[in-house]
Formats: structure tokens, C-alpha cells, sequence
């Protein structure tokens, strides 16, 4: 009763639960425009899932994989669009596909095609990792909206992922449900599986009982794909920010409901991965063109942003593409022995942040 | 249906009078009000009689004196002090008028002036100390309290039984002891009379000014060049004279000179300034607050005796009332900017038509193309806010910037410029004419015509004020743009009576009609609204006709036409009703159509926002305004549409790379000369197959089309 009051109460006012305040960009977070300036690799469009393979370092666009160090060299084309990708040390890759499915190709098990996790219909493969050469860790972000509907699944305040452990021709066994789109995995050497949960701005820690542990929170946009970092800790993507406008939007479900009925997705108050192109996408007060140019500091609703998180998973560093850039929706990111490559898939480019820009 | 009574709800509550309300200054004055009806209500229920004319009348000759010392405790709270020693002075001066009248028999006038005198005396050592030598308000007056005190306690001692009996009688005395004047107590007469002086003295007159103005801000104050230290002595010499003026009339009603005259009238002041809604802070108050604050206190503490309330409980009762307004008078202080700020913005319901197709390759009048891309700019980085350029008959180019010039381009090339002539104002829309003057809407000013010398004349800046506006919407906040009839007569818009320019955009979250349309007749000088409550009515252009012109309503993306001569005279009707986005200027093109700028443009998510005002509210309140949902202005375009309405020609700037938002164009000898009020640029585009020789002022005579 008493709580039912309080939550009127704060509806009313927009305090508590529904206050539109998010957290400032301080700190390690200060912003630069280091990625605006980093080295373009590769023009491809929407670059995706950056994994090291036996074959070399591959991503992927829309529905192939490419070789990133041979140019453009297709290494495999697919049906449908690719969501998730990952490579296993024995050669083999998975490959989550848009339309619902998980691929293996190469090892062991090649050619196998999982459509179903123990009854359920696969819908988002969000994020893919082998434990082992049998074992696929699996992220799927929603139980109802494929990946490329992940602006719907924000908007409707989808709290239906979850995290499976997929013995390869066994027997899947869930590992966490009731996830708020969990978007990227990583395997700690210290045998921790940390899963980015994206419509919560925050990394946790799954256990093997499926119990969560909170590891970083408040971040200040929608957490991607993790990669290992060398020498402990963790890369991680960010791809969108979020923003008081938004905010706002998500606690007015009327609103909401009915700009999903009927108004395109593309236009919606909603975060996004490529910056404004069209007129009819909405504007906030601040980001008016003054004096013939943007403000790199206006509130937007797509940005690039990687951050390096230390041993103990707190951010450490970060890059930056700011609103008047456009190298915006950085999905993955993967370190090699030349410095951070990085995937903007709303910028539709592979770039490289320079080791002289690393920490 | 949720809808209609959505509609019907913002159609019937009018939500935006209570942000105006708020914004006024008599405002103040309402909680005291309040305070006032709650205490007369409360105390007439508990005292039977209190509230007739006799138990009112018992206290008219207390109230005058004491209204004369809320005054002098007023006015020195005004100057952002205290004067802790009016009850000494009151003692003292009560002291000295008994013995200079009993003792010595002094005439009367020259008593009165002696009495004056000495609170004068006593006000200025206060002064001094206070204003010159900068010394704490508080403590010093505390200090004079004590000192004055004692000496007429000495005095008294020493003379309290020569001091009370009464050796002449005298007419003066006695009228002003006994008499009434129009009912009330020659005191009470006093006292207003010098609370009507007082309120001139403090609204009207420019030392009373000064006090407002040292007591808001000092440091201000003196970097306006105010006397500061000798407004402040000042403030203490009236507050002791008007004490005095009290004693004067206490002595002639009571005749008594006792050790406890005027104990305690301090706090009984300070606690009737303060209820009145002074600000103990100084600068905020005024003689009307210090009345309401008399009264209630008068009223409080007569009840309090009747009462009978055990020892010192009135006076526990009275520090509770003080210290009840002295927070209140502090969190309303902090928080009022804070409550207006927040119920100011008050949207309203409105639905648009369907938004036209834009698409680049659709049949669409308004198809998006890249025209614009490779204009020629002028005077890039150099000016701030060309909202609409012209032209004259040289060729030479003017627009108006927001630091408040008109700056002049200088034919042929443009690459001089110079400023024309500096208005103080960002100058907005402009025309010429026929006589070659320029005449130009200047925002926050109102209308100037600037002739070929320079020289700028305020043709009119105020008209004819609505009945039913809280805002006094007499003057003119938001002049906006303007053409000239045939006859002479300037038209021109008024874009919101809510906003000024720095918040023009936020005008666009009510899209209510806070706009209007204004004549002003050079024959006349007279100003009048014609059309009122349009949705930030902007451009207009006269038609050929010679008897209407077109008008665009910013929020309500429409065209219309109004006739202000000939059969259909008075009336207006909507040309284009729904633009894809949010038109601007118009003016004439060389083909016989009319140019219109599309300032920003719809989209899908504020079209939804504007039939939704309780989501735009909650917005408002939450949201920085930094990040408020806005119309899309980073884009923009310029159509062409003919006396029909129907669009005849498109120029898109597709990335904003040059022209992000386009508040005009203007058409003169082949090419189109684009601005943008918060653009850094004018853009010149030669429009292909236009005729060479065609300007405004040509097609103004008759001469063109």
C-alpha cells in the first residue's frame, strides 16, 4: 500500500524510479574525439563483430563475413543478416543469424544449426562465445523481438533475454533469465562469465547457479560487446547514450505505445546508431545548428564511445565520437598487437585507435 | 474520444494564466492577503464582536501610529537594512513633545518640529554609523535602542510627574487629540496621507527608486553609479522622523510619559513589515505590504488582550507569527523563480493535417534536391543572425544582427561591409518604402523606420491592450516581420506576447496562439491589433491586389490571406493549410509568386508531441530544457507558391551544410539572397531563368509583376 503510494507519488513528481537523470560523462569518461580522428581500416557497411579467428581477424556486414586483413576477402555469405559471431580455438566459428539461428561452421561440429533452446525458440542471438571447442555460450537479448528490432525491445522495456550454456549436440541449460537485452560476453581468465546487460547500462557477473552479481553500473549509454583487454580487465563497446529525452519517453507509455504503433523506427525519440540524416528525425533545443554548426556537446542520440575497464572491471579510459561526428553505434571492438580495432556500425567503418591513443 | 476530451480540456482550462500570474509583481502581496482573511476569519469565530464597526473603530487611533512606525521598520528593510531603535525613538520623541507642551509650553508647531527633529537626529546617527561607516544594521540600531532607551528613562525618572500635568490648552492640540477627520483619527489621516507620499515616493520618484535598488543588490547599485552609503543614511533619517511623527500622536492621545512607552514596538514592527511580505533581504516590498502587515499584527495582538491570555503568552504568540513569516518570506523568495519556471510553459492540444510527402524521387511538390548546396555566401563568420536581408536600390545588401546593428553589404561584390546604423535590438523583418526608408521590426523594441541619414524613428512600439490578457500585452515583446499596404499602412506580426526573442523556439512547445497581426497608420500614428490569437504568425507579404496580404502562422504551418481593403475587407482565409514544415518569411518572387521560407521542418515525433500537451508539460518539468523535443530547424528549404496556394518550385539545402535553418529569401535582379536567424552567413543563388532587372521595390510601383 505504502509502496504503491510512493511509486504515485514519485510518478507524479519524476523522482525515484522515474527521475530522467542519467549519469554525467566525468571522470574517466571525459569526453575526446579520439575516434573521429582514428584511422579508417575498411569501409564496409555496418560493421559488426569483430572476432579472431584461426584464418585471421574477421567482422562481419550485413549478411557476410569479411577478412579484415585481406581487404575485403568474403569468407562466408548467409541468408540472413548476421547478429552474433564468434570463433573457436579449434577453428570452427558460430554464427547468429537475424533470422532466429545459430550456425557452426568448421570443428568438430560442422554444419550445425540450433534453432531451439531447450523448447524455446531461439529469436535474438545478441552475443556468441566458445568455453571450449563443444561449448557455446549463448546471449539471447529478447525472447520476443529479433536483434534488428532491439529499438522496439528498448522501447517497450523488454526485460525477456537470457544466457545459455550450449553443449554442443547436448543438452542446453539456461543460465540466467529475465535479462534486460544482454549484449556481449566475456570469458574472465578467472573463470567469470560477464555479461553486458544493455537496457540497464551495467556489466554483470553470472554464477553458476544463476545468480547475478552486479560489476559496473550507471553507465552512461547502452552497453555492447566486451573484448579482453591485455595485462587484466576488459574492452568494452558502447553504442548509443542515453539521454534525459529518452528517458522521459520510456516512463510515458503512452506516448511510447503509440509512436510505436505509428510512426516509423527511424524516427523515433529513441537512441540510435548513425547520426541524424533526415528531417524527420526529432531534434532536442540543443542541438540547433548555431552560427552554421553543431556543438559537439549537444544532446544526442548517437554517439561512439569504447571504454578500457581494469582488473576490476571500472573504467580506466576512454574514446569518444561526439555529437557533431559520425562515426556512431560502435558495436565491437578487439585489441591486437597494433592498438584497438573498432566497428561503427552506424559510421560504416572499421577503424584503428593507434597504440601512441591507448593508455 | 480520449482525444476530444483532451481537446475540449486545454480548449476550456486556460493553463498559461497561471504561469502570468505568477510573473506578476502584486503577486507578493497574495500570501499576506491570505494571511490577512485567515486571521479575520479565524479570530472574528473565536471573539465575538471583533469584526464590527465599533471594535474596528477602537483601534483606528492605534493603528495610525503604528502604521507610522511599520513605515519607518519598512523602508529601511526596502534599503537592505533593519532599524532595531524605532521604539526608543518613539519613546523619546513621545518624552519631548509632553515636556516641551506641559513643562515649558512651548507652541505647538515648533514642539511638533523639536520631536521631529530628534528622531530625525537619532535616524541620522544611525545613517552615519550604518551607511558611511559601514557598521552591522543589526548591532548598531541595537545599540541606539539601548542608549536612546536609557536617556528617556533618565528623563523621566527625573521628570516623569512635572512631564504629565497639563498647564495650557491649546486647539491644535486638542484637534489633534480628540477630532476625527472623515471618520478616522487626525493620526490615522496622517499616516495614510504619508503612506500615499510614501508609495509615490517609492514607485514613482527616483530616490525611491535608488533605495529599491541599493537594498536589491548593493554592489549593483554601485556599479550603476547609485549613491549607495547616502541612500542607506537616508533610509534610517526618515525611519527615525516618521517613529518620531508616531510619538507625536501617541503623547497627544495619552498624555503619558511611563518607562514602558514603545517597549517592544520593534518586534511588533518588524513582525508586521515581514507578514506584509517585505523581504527581510531588502529590495523587495512595497507600502501596500507594509498596510496589509499592520493590520494583521494590530488585529493578532488586540485579539490576543481580549483573549486574555496568560503573561508574555501574546508575545510568544507574536515571535511565532514573525518567525512563521520570516520563513515563509524566505522559501517563497527561493522557490518562486523556481514554481514559475516550472508551470510557465503551458502547452495546449493541437492536431496538424497529414505532413505532404518529401521524398526525393516522389511526385511531391516539395521533393527533397540539393539546390542550395553551391550558393555563393556573404559575409561568412561575419555576421550573427541575418534573419531576413534586403535590399535597395543601389543593390546593396542589409541585414540586422543579433548584437542589434544593421549592417550594410556594399554592392557588387559584397565583400565590404559597414555598419548602417545600430538599433539597439535584433532587427528582424524589414521593407522599404517608397520613399526609400527602411523600415524594420526591431525584437523587444517594435517598429523603427531608418532613413537614407541614419537616422532611426520609433514609428510605434505599443497598441491597444486586450481586456482579458494577465499579460500586459500593450507593448510589444516580439515585433516580428512587417510590409507597407499601398497606402502607407505597416502590417506586422507579433509573434508571441509569452516569449522573448532568446525563447522564441520555446513558444513552439505551447503552439498556442499568442501571436497577433498589428497595423500601424503613419497618417494617424495610431497602432491597433487586427488579427489576434494566430500560432506565431511571421512573414508577410502583400498581395498584388493592393488590398490583402498573405501571412504565415509559424506553428500552425499555414499560409492564409487577410483583406484589410476592398469587398472581402476584415476577413482571412487559409491559403495552404499544411506545410510539410514551419514557413517564415514571404516575399514576392519575379514571377508573379511569392517566395516562402521553411524555417525547420515536421517530424513524425513532435507532430505526435503537439495532440499530446500532458506528455509536452511533463517534459517541460522534468527534462532540461536543453534536451526538450524541438520542431527540426537544423534543416530547411525555400517553395515558391502562386496566388492560389499551389507550390510552384522547391530549393532544398539537404545536408544544412550552409543553410541549416532559413528564416527568408529575398529575390532581387536574378538572384535569391537566403538568411538565417541563427546562421552565420547570407547565401546568394542565382535562380536560372529569372528575370534580370526584377526587384522588389519595381514590383512595389506596379512596374514588374
Amino acid at each position: 500500500m505504502m509502496a504503491a503510494f510512493s511509486r504515485w507519488y514519485d510518478r507524479l513528481r519524476g523522482a525515484g524510479a522515474f527521475a530522467v537523470t542519467t549519469p554525467p560523462m566525468d571522470g574517466a569518461l571525459q569526453p575526446n574525439q579520439a575516434i573521429e580522428a582514428a584511422d579508417l581500416l575498411h569501409a564496409a557497411a555496418a560493421p559488426d563483430n569483430l572476432v579472431r579467428s584461426a584464418v585471421g581477424l574477421l567482422f562481419s556486414s550485413g549478411n557476410a563475413i569479411l577478412r579484415l586483413d585481406s581487404g575485403d576477402e568474403l569468407v562466408h555469405r548467409f541468408d540472413a543478416d548476421i547478429s552474433a559471431l564468434a570463433a573457436s580455438p579449434d577453428g570452427a566459428l558460430a554464427i547468429g543469424l537475424e533470422s532466429g539461428r545459430v550456425l557452426i561452421q568448421g570443428g568438430a561440429h560442422d554444419g550445425l544449426s540450433i534453432d531451439k533452446l531447450d523448447g524455446r525458440p531461439l529469436v535474438c542471438p545478441t552475443a556468441l562465445a566458445f568455453d571450449d571447442a563443444s561449448t557455446l555460450i549463448v546471449c539471447l537479448g529478447s525472447s520476443s523481438n529479433a536483434p534488428a528490432r532491439w529499438k522496439r525491445n528498448l522501447m517497450q522495456q523488454g526485460a525477456t533475454g537470457s544466457l545459455w550454456r550450449v553443449p554442443l549436440g547436448g543438452k542446453p541449460a539456461c543460465l540466467a533469465d529475465g535479462l534486460a537485452y544482454p549484449n556481449g560476453i566475456l570469458l574472465a581468465p578467472d573463470g567469470r562469465l560477464v555479461v553486458s546487460e544493455s537496457w540497464r547500462s551495467r556489466l554483470v557477473t553470472i554464477e553458476a547457479g544463476g545468480r547475478t552479481t552486479m560489476l559496473l553500473s550507471d553507465l552512461p549509454g547502452y552497453p555492447s560487446r566486451l573484448a579482453p583487454r591485455a595485462g587484466g580487465g576488459a574492452w568494452l563497446a558502447v553504442f548509443a547514450p542515453r539521454g534525459q529525452l529518452i528517458e522521459f519517453v520510456l516512463g510515458e507509455r503512452d506516448y511510447c505505445d503509440e509512436m510505436m504503433r505509428d510512426i516509423e523506427e527511424e524516427f523515433w525519440i529513441a537512441p540510435s546508431l548513425t547520426a541524424p540524416h533526415s528531417f524527420l528525425e526529432p531534434l532536442q533545443g540543443g542541438a540547433l545548428k548555431q552560427l552554421g554548426m553543431l556543438k559537439p556537446w549537444a544532446p544526442t542520440r548517437s554517439f561512439g564511445l569504447v571504454l578500457a575497464l581494469d582488473a576490476q572491471f571500472r573504467p580506466v579510459a576512454s574514446w569518444h565520437s561526439r555529437a557533431d561526428g559520425t562515426r556512431h553505434g560502435i558495436t565491437s571492438c578487439i585489441e591486437d598487437k597494433d592498438g584497438l580495432l573498432i566497428t561503427s556500425k552506424g559510421g560504416d567503418a572499421v577503424l584503428r585507435l593507434g597504440p601512441e591513443m591507448l593508455p | 474520444m480520449r482525444e476530444t476530451l483532451t481537446r475540449l480540456r486545454y480548449r476550456l482550462v486556460p493553463d498559461h494564466v497561471l504561469g502570468e500570474i505568477l510573473a506578476k509583481n502584486w503577486i507578493d502581496n497574495a500570501i499576506p492577503f491570505v494571511i490577512l482573511l485567515l486571521t479575520l476569519a479565524v479570530l472574528g469565530a473565536l471573539i465575538p464582536g471583533l469584526l464590527t464597526l465599533g471594535g474596528l473603530s477602537g483601534l483606528a487611533p492605534q493603528f495610525g501610529e503604528w502604521l507610522l512606525v511599520v513605515l519607518a521598520m519598512t523602508i529601511v528593510m526596502l534599503g537592505g537594512g533593519i532599524d532595531l531603535s524605532v521604539g526608543s525613538v518613539f519613546a523619546l520623541s513621545n518624552f519631548v513633545t509632553l515636556a516641551l507642551v506641559n513643562m515649558l509650553g512651548w507652541p505647538i508647531p515648533l514642539v511638533m518640529l523639536i520631536a521631529l527633529a530628534c528622531g530625525a537626529a537619532v535616524g541620522l546617527v544611525n545613517g552615519v554609523l550604518v551607511g558611511y561607516l559601514r557598521l552591522r544594521a543589526f548591532l548598531t540600531t541595537l545599540v541606539t535602542l539601548i542608549i536612546v532607551r536609557s536617556v528617556v528613562d533618565m528623563l523621566i525618572l527625573a521628570y516623569a510627574v512635572k512631564v504629565a500635568r497639563p498647564v495650557t490648552r491649546s486647539a491644535i492640540w486638542d484637534f489633534i487629540s480628540f477630532r476625527h477627520v472623515l471618520g478616522m483619527p487626525v493620526s490615522l489621516v496622517v499616516a495614510l496621507t504619508v503612506a500615499i507620499a510614501g508609495h509615490v515616493f517609492l514607485t514613482r520618484l527616483r530616490p525611491g527608486w535608488q533605495i529599491l535598488a541599493v537594498g536589491g543588490s548593493r554592489r549593483s547599485a554601485y556599479n550603476a553609479g547609485l549613491p549607495v552609503r547616502r541612500t542607506v543614511a537616508m533610509t534610517y533619517v526618515v525611519s527615525g522622523t516618521l517613529a518620531a511623527a508616531a510619538g507625536i500622536f501617541y503623547a497627544s492621545r495619552l498624555n503619558a510619559a511611563g518607562s514602558d512607552t514603545g517597549v517592544g514596538m520593534e518586534v511588533l514592527a518588524l513582525t508586521a513589515a515581514v507578514v506584509g511580505g517585505n523581504s527581510l533581504g531588502g529590495g523587495r516590498g512595497s507600502v501596500f505590504k507594509a498596510l496589509l502587515g499592520t493590520i494583521i499584527v494590530l488585529i493578532v495582538s488586540n485579539s490576543l488582550i481580549r483573549l486574555s491570555l496568560p503573561t508574555g503568552g501574546s508575545s510568544l504568540v507574536l515571535g511565532l507569527v514573525l518567525l512563521a513569516a520570516v520563513a515563509i518570506d524566505v522559501k517563497w523568495l527561493k522557490n518562486r523563480g523556481k514554481v514559475l519556471s516550472r508551470v510557465y510553459v503551458s502547452p495546449t492540444y493541437m492536431k496538424l493535417g497529414r505532413s505532404p510527402e518529401t521524398g526525393e524521387h516522389s511526385s511531391s511538390p516539395y521533393a527533397v534536391n540539393d539546390r542550395l548546396r553551391d550558393v555563393e555566401l556573404i559575409g561568412l563568420g561575419e555576421i550573427d543572425g541575418p534573419e531576413d536581408p534586403i535590399l535597395d536600390a543601389e543593390g546593396n545588401l542589409y541585414s540586422g544582427t543579433r548584437q542589434g546593428d544593421i549592417i550594410r553589404f556594399l554592392a557588387p561584390d559584397y565583400r565590404r561591409k559597414e555598419v548602417f546604423v545600430h538599433t539597439g535590438g535584433h532587427p528582424l523583418g524589414m521593407a522599404f518604402d517608397r520613399e526609400g526608408n527602411l523600415v524594420t521590426c526591431v525584437a523587444g523594441m517594435g517598429v523603427y523606420r531608418i532613413g537614407p541619414d541614419r537616422k532611426a524613428v520609433k514609428l510605434s512600439d505599443q497598441t491597444n491592450r486586450s481586456w482579458f490578457s494577465v499579460i500586459d500585452d500593450s507593448r510589444m515583446r516580439l515585433a516580428d516581420d512587417l510590409d507597407i499596404a499601398p497606402d502607407g499602412r505597416i502590417f506586422f506580426s507579433e509573434a508571441t506576447i509569452r516569449f522573448d526573442m532568446s525563447e522564441w523556439m520555446v513558444d513552439a512547445l505551447e503552439s498556442r496562439g499568442n501571436g497577433r497581426i498589428i497595423s500601424f497608420d503613419p497618417r494617424s500614428g495610431s497602432t491597433r491589433t487586427v488579427i489576434s490569437k494566430l500560432r506565431f504568425p511571421n512573414g508577410i507579404c502583400m498581395a498584388r491586389d493592393g488590398q490583402s496580404f498573405f501571412f504565415a502562422e509559424t506553428w500552425g504551418c499555414s499560409i492564409s490571406r487577410y483583406w484589410f481593403d476592398g469587398p472581402k475587407r476584415g476577413t482571412h482565409e487559409v491559403v495552404i493549410p499544411d506545410l510539410p514544415g514551419y514557413p517564415d518569411n514571404i516575399n514576392r518572387a519575379s514571377d508573379g509568386g511569392y517566395w516562402l521560407a521553411l524555417v525547420g521542418m515536421r517530424t513524425p515525433a513532435f507532430d505526435m508531441a503537439l495532440r499530446k500537451p500532458g506528455f509536452r508539460k511533463r517534459m517541460v518539468e522534468r527534462v532540461a530544457p536543453d534536451s526538450w523535443l524541438f520542431p527540426n530547424m537544423n534543416y530547411g528549404c525555400v517553395v515558391k507558391f502562386d496566388e492560389t496556394g499551389r507550390i510552384t518550385d522547391c530549393l532544398w539545402d539537404r545536408r544544412g551544410t550552409n543553410h541549416p535553418m532559413i528564416t527568408s529569401m529575398r529575390e532581387d535582379r536574378g538572384w535569391l539572397y537566403l538568411g538565417g536567424v541563427s546562421n552565420n552567413r547570407i547565401g546568394r543563388y542565382r535562380i536560372p531563368g529569372a528575370d534580370p532587372e526584377w526587384t522588389a521595390s519595381a514590383s512595389y510601383r506596379g512596374d514588374k509583376p
